[in-house]
């Protein structure tokens, strides 16, 4: 402890060293996200509607409905596909596109900065720039017909597309991020060990397999965590390229469909529900996979 | 080989950012008849109509982002460093308790607080004002750069602290005079990723500053997208404008964001 001039008794000292230093930050916090989650939890137990009367106590109902709503069921299949295509995605290509530029050039840093601009787009700039590329007569579609395909899929109108679409839109501005991550995590591979391994007769597949990509385990971890969180909650995207369409609830996400409920439908009691199990949701996947991938990560 | 490979695969990568670029110099016709021509010879009327707007639109949006930004990076910097500085340096329950709960906040949506928030908001009569954003912001983001501070704080040395204390300086001044400009690089860390972060943030101000109230940039463009159903070249330069200022901010500081990305990949 440090001897303190102070005279005041060691409780009101340490309170006062809280209120200091760390009770505004908390204050904050604990008005803008604590609170709310608990005034969620709490909106999830009733009928709250803030332009319809009466607000009671229902109970898990809210839950029990979600179980079986066909709309959350879709918008959970939609979410676990743009998951899934926004984890594997980007940490494939960016793994592969960090193994061609690691080399100590500006050449190759030059191009880093290029795969990272996207990481730093606002995703509004992004959504509108894509909702161009992609638009039926937009370029993507000219070259495809200059090339001969006579008629080229309509990649956010069709239902069949407008998914996967969005997760290639998703995976590359996200793609730069692990192409960083990877790229750091590669530069920290000891150079000794890859020579010691060629001595020894191992080739470039082995001495990847063998020692790259086993000490490349905590940039793997802090990738399929950071796409997952954020791939889960997908929301901008959705309601700038495709408002959950085309057709019903092709494109729509959880995320998507808690706005729409409380916001747009006012079901505010409904939509904390659906708001709360997402959140649950993420923290059991984020927890899982963090135990899971943590569990690889060897000591040098 | 490796070189023409990867100039290659990082071309293809670019098309979508050298299209937003080159449609900003190009008129109506030639934008939607051919996307990726360059622009021969360039025009500035898209650039010239989204500054020249009737409502303002970009002008006001510039103004909001920019308040919205600096004020709450600012408190952020401020609040966070100092609650990791008490987190790192204290001990018991209560600290870890605390800490757990400040990072569980790491991983929370927005979309699980935001109804909530509108009534604090609106009880305290901050909802569709600026400053109830930057409060929002605070309170969100508090995570984050609590986060960073506290890793770095337990890097620096406490005798430091011990020393001064003996020679008679009170907390708040051992503090701000002897650890804070010691943990630059977390600031700039914290100051460059919430900077982005806030600047580019679309659902917060759609929600809380409201349709009607004001734009920031993001939802500026929003906005725009309805009304420019034909004048896409008006559209990007908006966005072109509304992304220079964190595009240079980016290239600028490229390294700090590298480096403040890849702290945690390596483990030492």
């Amino acid at each position: 402890m440090s001897a303190s001039v102070s005279r005041r008794p060691v409780f009101g000292r340490r309170a006062w060293h809280f209120l200091s230093f760390g009770g505004p930050g908390t204050a904050v916090y604990v008005c803008f996200v604590l609170a709310p989650i608990l005034i969620s939890l709490g909106y999830s137990l009733t009928n709250y509607n803030p332009f319809r009367g009466e607000t009671h106590f229902v109970g898990l109902d809210n839950y029990r409905v979600l179980l079986t709503d066909e709309e959350f069921l879709t918008s959970l299949k939609v979410t676990s596909i743009l998951t899934a295509i926004v984890v594997i995605v980007p940490n494939v290509a960016g793994l592969a596109i960090a193994v061609l530029l690691d080399r100590q050039s500006w050449f190759f840093s030059s191009l880093r900065t290029v795969f990272f601009v996207p990481v730093v787009l606002s995703s509004v700039v992004v959504s509108v720039i894509w909702t161009r590329l992609l638009d039926n007569d937009g370029l993507i579609n000219q070259t495809l017909r200059a090339l001969g395909v006579d008629e080229p899929p309509g990649w956010l109108s069709d239902p069949d597309y407008a998914l996967y679409s969005l997760g290639a839109i998703l995976s590359w501005q996200m793609l730069g991020f692990c192409v960083v991550i990877y790229l750091a995590g590669l530069q920290h591979v000891p150079q000794e060990l890859l020579e010691a391994a060629s001595i020894d007769g191992a080739g470039p597949v082995r001495r990847f397999s063998r020692i790259t990509w086993p000490l490349l385990a905590p940039a793997l971890t802090i990738n399929t965590v950071i796409l997952l969180i954020s791939a889960f909650k997908i929301f901008d995207h959705v309601q700038i390229i495709t408002r959950g369409g085309p057709g019903t609830g092709t494109t729509a996400t959880i995320a998507y469909n808690v706005l729409q409920t409380g916001f747009v439908a006012n079901r505010q009691g409904f939509a904390s529900a659906m708001a709360i199990l997402m959140l649950v949701i993420i923290a059991v996947l984020s927890g899982v996979a963090l135990k899971l991938l943590q569990r690889r990560e060897v000591d040098l | 080989m490796r070189k023409l490979f990867a100039l290659l695969v990082a071309a293809v990568f670019a098309v979508p950012l050298y299209v937003a670029v080159v449609n900003v110099f190009k008129d109506g016709p030639q934008i939607s008849k051919s996307p990726a021509s360059l622009p021969i010879p360039p025009t500035l009327d898209n650039i010239r109509s989204a500054l020249g707007r009737s409502d303002r639109l970009f002008w006001v949006s510039l103004t909001n982002s920019v308040i919205v930004t600096s004020l709450s990076i600012a408190v952020l910097t401020v609040l966070s460093a100092m609650l990791g500085h008490y987190l790192a340096r204290t001990r018991g329950r209560w600290t870890r308790a605390l800490t757990l709960l400040l990072l569980s906040g790491l991983m929370i949506p927005p979309q699980v607080i935001l109804m909530p928030v509108t009534q604090v908001l609106r009880a305290v009569g901050l909802m569709t004002t600026v400053p109830g954003l930057v409060l929002f912001n605070v309170g969100y983001y508090v995570p984050f750069g609590v986060f960073v501070f506290t890793g770095f704080v337990r890097a620096i040395p406490v005798e430091l602290e011990e020393s001064a204390a003996l020679d008679g300086a009170g907390r708040g001044q051992t503090f701000w005079r002897i650890v804070f400009p010691l943990m630059r690089p977390a600031t700039a860390s914290v100051l460059i990723f919430l900077g982005v972060w806030i600047w580019n943030d679309f659902i917060d101000p759609l929600i809380i500053l409201g349709p009607s109230q004001g734009t920031t940039v993001t939802t500026g463009i929003y906005r725009s997208i309805g009304q420019y159903q034909v004048d896409f070249g008006a559209m990007f330069a908006m966005m072109f404008l509304a992304t220079l200022p964190v595009l240079i901010f980016f290239l600028l500081l490229q390294r700090h964001f590298v480096k403040g990305l890849t702290g945690g990949a390596t483990k030492g």
